[in-house]
């Protein structure tokens, strides 16, 4: 079965796809609970493959490679086949992204449970952009990259656009154009580096641009080539990440989404720009990421500020985790800038950390939402009183994002700033006022809500029931466990962490 | 035995987990496994101080988490000085658990008490255990948490949750600081363990510049955490948590943290004088300034929040002067004889419910056991001769003198009398004279609440004669036989006790004349120096300045950001979405229906094409 374990793994959610088919759309029971075992079946399989995973191997494995589209073209004086193939396999890192989606998928799929109306199509939507998840991170190769990536937009603005709050529609529309700007310099890329190299397969094209030679090129592609194709890959990650100043769509997408999809958007969506920038950026181009390492770390330092000073004067909670997304990715990019094995380590930690916190975070924002109509901070007060595990796992969630030690936040933090103390200890050390505003923001936002007098008519709340325990319980568990006990995985990545750095010869 | 010192941190966290799980079941009876899971660590904690007094140090560690080539390890070690910790620590704790059992009586959240107190204790004592500086900055910042949670305790008053943000990001900022000097100091030495950063220091791997920067980064850690100037303002503050968590945590061992650093990172400090100085004037300044807002205060748990502060000034100047000795053996009895006031303190705002000495008065005679207990603390902090804080401070005064910086020694000096007015001003205005309160019936309080402080009671006395010239040096070559610290020798010259003795005696004698005889009157400052008076009184309007200053600062940084945000960088947005629609529309006015237009766009595109292919002379060559 390993040889077709991951297209199982990735195609998995088309079956509970299938079956939301043949419902009937007022079952709104049915609809939910087959929409959440269309989200378990991936979780299984992707612990399955973690099963099957050597981690000492640096390799790509359980490889998959089927011919699929090939054409012809005349090149100089002879005709040279190009062809395009369904190519899936996973590294350390990409595993540990897809056990993140699966496990988080399930958690934003309990967290549905509150969407009001249309469960079907919500559903469907939903597994779809799960595919398309699975997809990206499982693929080693750039076509089929593309067209997963592509498949989590669709549904996204979808998911947005219909079931979001009062300016939902804006909030799509300017994701989709955002998103589709971005995917428009990625096919540009991706189609030159096909033209260009004659294959998409992602080793093949980092082995060409380390070693030269290929069936189209007799040399290494030029500098000016190579400078060029990653500022644009960054650009078109950048948007997803996001960096500033092209985070604006993002803050839409986390005012205007449901809570679920937001915990799926900021939890996983969001890491894939990250992804794309480790794999392609720093896989392809080590040289040249090299060039540009303290522009990045700059952007880092500003994304970090950025977000974390505009985030201390928001007034709706969900602005506040907003912000707080842009200035934690900026911690993505001191990691990766200080391109040593403590700092992308520390962003990779990151990319996992965040996206469990910030489900979290948001989870929680919607069990708020849908006791009082509001996100507004000034409308909380003293929830402790009335919501005590409610109001303690936000506490400990808040505390998890400004990075105490003992939670998943922390060691990211850590090893971000280490590795960037190493190489550029001026910026770094900018940076570290990131480290304070982070607790301003984050303790004033969550403070509000569970500390202070509780007001008379927000009497009734109930606590956490069992349903919204469950998520809540097993982000918290997983954010500590990692804290706790970093290594746990740090040695799942450390083989890719070490081919990614051999790259730049250290 | 020392192998299962792994396992005394661990019971309180025991503890903490219990009562998250169980506190509704327990209720009342949460007390007990609080005080249990803390009785046994401090039996293990005795164990191995007499253990490490017989010459046993342990030290055991395991792979937490790899980077690249380097290991960075987890685990326990046992030397002198923090088995010493080990002993204050889990002792005031234990202590402390058993007078909340009274102090917490009847409050319904009494588990969550217990186990935010076992969460402390667990973090306090896992600080003083770590091998290495980054497990130190983890414990460290987990008993910020504790702190936070517990300042917090009253969370529906809305000063109990200003003050623990304020206590978190004050401590925090100075948290950054020791972030930096550990990371600094990590890629200096290629590792975070406390030995292999000595044998680089030892050795000179490192440059003077480095070891003075990284020395000083982490004394800003330090700073924030034991409340020195100038990140003081969040301790007083703190005073919003129940009163034994000031006991506890704001007085004997948190804030004793940033002292015990010091103390642990001496060798490094030991390598700079700039650091040591550094050291020694925050410390000498904190100590005078402190105790200068001490004389005016008028709540009682804030006289003895600022006292802990210019206690601990104390304690830096000591380091900073060489007296590591010293520094460590004040730290220890202060733990007893503050946590001994404090205790006192929450017995007296027990029985009369106010924390106001304006309200108070008379109370000696009726709480027998309070009154002279807290005579006792007042004396011991005062430096009255034979009590454990008369050989403490003199020896501290001793290190400074020899150390040769006469400025800040009289400064101590002047500070030892203000510590000496302040605290027996607090006592005449509390315990004699006229009852001034509301309160119908006042008791005293249950053994419960007793008991642990007839303990510290006796501690205040004694702890003085583990470390004096003339009973025997014992700390010193207890502390001595670690070998971490160059010893400042402690030939006090005898004039140094004699005008120590003087000073707090005039302070004692000064505040009986004011407080107790009224032969001076109580506003003669106020009154023919207003302008001062009115400064001291207000804290040298401090929490104004920063909150004008940087918290307003900041905000209007933030706010102005946000804008920008909104309109700027937005309207760049809103523009290419502008932009797109207009493209939109652009190509569906093409789509007319003239048959013209599509012929025109047609040939107009073929030509462009053959351009292309004319200039460039084929596809993607």
């Amino acid at each position: 079965m390993n040889e077709i374990l991951l297209s199982i793994l990735v195609f998995s959610p088309l079956l509970a796809v299938v079956v939301l088919a043949f419902t009937p759309s007022n079952q709104e029971q049915s609809l939910k609970w087959i929409g959440l075992f269309g989200t378990l079946l991936p979780l299984v399989l992707a612990i399955i493959t973690f099963c099957q995973f050597d981690i000492g191997s640096s390799a790509i494995q359980l490889n998959e490679k089927i011919n699929w589209i090939s054409f012809t073209i005349a090149h100089t004086d002879s005709n040279v086949t190009m062809p395009i193939q369904y190519e899936l396999g996973v590294n350390g890192l990409s595993l540990v992204l897809i056990l993140l989606t699966s496990v988080v998928a399930v958690l934003a799929a309990i967290g549905s449970f509150t969407i009001k109306g249309q469960w079907k199509s919500y559903f469907i939507f939903f597994l779809l952009m799960e595919v398309g998840m699975l997809g990206v991170f499982a693929s080693q190769n750039l076509f089929l990259f593309f067209i997963f990536f592509e498949m989590t937009l669709i549904p996204m603005f979808f998911l947005i656009g219909r079931w979001g709050y009062e300016n939902k529609e804006k909030a799509a529309y300017s994701f989709l154009i955002y998103n589709g700007l971005g995917s428009a310099i990625l096919l540009i890329v991706f189609v030159v580096l096909f033209m260009k190299t004659g294959t998409l397969n992602y080793g093949e094209l980092a082995n060409i641009f380390a070693n030269g030679g290929s069936g189209l090129l007799d040399s290494v592609p030029g500098e000016t080539f190579r400078l060029s194709i990653l500022i644009a890959l960054l650009l078109a990650f950048g948007v997803k990440l996001p960096i500033v100043p092209l985070h604006t769509w993002m803050l839409r997408v986390h005012v205007e989404a449901p809570p679920p999809v937001v915990m799926i958007h900021s939890g996983i969506l969001l890491k894939i720009g990250a992804y794309g920038l480790i794999t392609f950026g720093m896989g392809f181009f080590p040289a040249e990421f090299k060039r540009i390492a303290f522009s990045i770390a700059i952007l880092g330092v500003v994304n970090l500020l950025y977000g974390a000073f505009i985030a201390i004067v928001q007034t709706d909670v969900k602005k506040v985790l907003a912000y707080s997304s842009v200035s934690h990715m900026g911690i993505v990019l001191i990691g990766l800038a200080a391109l040593n094995d403590a700092g992308v380590q520390g962003a990779i930690f990151q990319v996992v950390s965040h996206g469990l916190i910030s489900a979290l975070l948001f989870f929680l924002v919607g069990v708020l939402y849908e006791r009082t109509g509001t996100s507004y901070l000034k409308a909380y007060s003293g929830f402790v009183k009335t919501m005590p595990l409610a109001s303690g796992v936000l506490v400990a969630a808040g505390l998890a994002s400004l990075g105490l030690p003992g939670m998943s936040g922390f060691i990211s933090e850590l090893m971000s700033f280490l590795g960037l103390f190493q190489t550029k200890p001026i910026v770094a050390a900018v940076g570290t006022l990131g480290i304070i505003l982070t607790a301003v923001y984050m303790l004033r936002a969550v403070m509000a809500i569970t500390y202070g007098p509780l007001s008379a008519e927000r009497g009734k709340l109930v606590d956490l029931n069992v349903r919204e325990m469950v998520p809540a319980y097993v982000l918290l568990a997983l954010i500590i466990a990692i804290g706790v006990y970093p290594d746990m995985l740090g040695m799942t990545i450390k083989s890719t962490l070490d081919s990614i750095l051999s790259g730049f010869g250290g | 035995m020392m192998q299962y010192a792994w396992l005394i941190p661990l019971m309180p966290l025991l503890s903490f987990i219990l009562l998250l799980l169980l506190g509704k079941k327990l209720k009342e009876a949460s007390a007990y496994v609080g005080i249990w899971l803390t009785a046994v660590p401090l039996v293990m904690s005795f164990i191995v101080f007499f253990g490490q007094w017989g010459g046993e140090s342990y030290k055991a560690e395991g792979t937490w988490l790899t980077i690249g080539h380097a290991v960075i390890t987890f685990g326990i070690e046992i030397n002198p000085l923090n088995s010493l910790m080990l002993v204050i620590v889990s002792l005031v704790s234990f202590l402390v658990h058993l007078y909340s059992k009274g102090y917490m009586n009847g409050d319904e959240r009494v588990p969550v008490f217990f186990a935010y107190l076992g969460l402390f204790t667990f973090a306090m004592l896992g600080l003083v255990m770590s091998p290495n500086l980054l497990q130190l900055y983890m414990f460290w910042e987990l008993v910020g948490l504790g702190s936070f949670l517990l300042i917090g305790y009253y969370y529906f008053k809305p000063e109990a949750r200003q003050a623990a943000k304020k206590a978190f990001i004050m401590t925090r900022i100075g948290d950054v600081g020791l972030f930096i000097g550990m990371i600094l100091l990590f890629w200096q030495v290629g590792s975070f363990e406390f030995d292999d950063i000595f044998k680089a220091v030892a050795s000179h791997e490192m440059t003077h510049a480095m070891i003075t920067l990284t020395a000083i980064l982490i004394f800003v850690g330090a700073i924030g955490k034991s409340g020195q100037l100038p990140l003081h303002t969040w301790l007083p503050d703190a005073m919003e948590g129940p009163t034994p968590v000031s006991a506890l945590i704001h007085a004997a061992t948190m804030v004793a943290a940033g002292v015990y650093l010091v103390a642990t990172m001496y060798p490094l400090f030991a390598a700079s004088t700039a650091a040591l100085t550094t050291v020694a004037v925050v410390g000498g300044v904190t100590a005078i300034f402190a105790a200068s807002i001490g004389l005016m205060q008028k709540d009682i748990k804030r006289v003895l929040a600022y006292s802990t502060v210019s206690q601990l000034g104390y304690m830096m100047l000591a380091l900073g002067s060489g007296g590591y000795v010293a520094g460590v053996f004040h730290l220890t009895t202060h733990a007893f004889f503050k946590a001994l006031l404090f205790l006192a303190a929450g017995s007296v705002i027990h029985a009369v419910h106010t924390q106001d000495i304006e309200k108070m008065g008379g109370l000696y005679r009726k709480l027998k056991r309070t009154g002279p207990l807290f005579l006792i603390g007042a004396l011991a902090i005062s430096g009255f001769p034979l009590l454990s804080g008369f050989f403490s401070k003199d020896q501290i005064l001793a290190a400074t003198y020899e150390d040769g910086r006469f400025g800040l020694f009289w400064l101590a000096i002047i500070a030892a009398f203000f510590t000496a007015f302040y605290m027996f001003r607090l006592f005449f205005m509390v315990f004699t004279g006229e009852f001034r309160g509301a309160a119908k019936e006042v008791h005293e309080s249950p053994g419960v609440m007793t008991f642990p402080m007839i303990v510290l009671g006796i501690l205040a006395v004694l702890a003085g004669y583990v470390n004096t010239s003339w009973f025997g040096t014992f700390l010193s070559d207890y502390l001595g036989k670690g070998e971490v610290a160059p010893l400042a020798s402690n030939h006090e010259p005898i004039w140094i006790s004699v005008v120590a003795t003087l000073v707090s005696l005039l302070g004692i004698f000064m505040a009986y004349l004011i407080y107790k005889k009224g032969s001076l009157s109580r506003d003669w400052l106020s009154r023919h120096l207003p302008s001062l008076s009115s400064v001291v009184y207000n804290k040298y309007y401090i929490d104004e300045v920063y909150h004008a200053v940087i918290v307003r600062g900041v905000r209007a940084f933030s706010y102005g950001w946000s804008l920008i945000d909104r309109y700027i960088v937005e309207g760049i947005v809103n523009g290419a979405v502008a932009l797109v629609h207009w493209l939109a529309k652009l190509g569906s006015k093409c789509q007319n229906g003239q048959v013209q237009t599509y012929g025109a766009v047609a040939f107009v595109g073929l030509v462009l094409l053959l351009l292309i292919f004319a200039v460039s002379g084929g596809y993607f060559s």
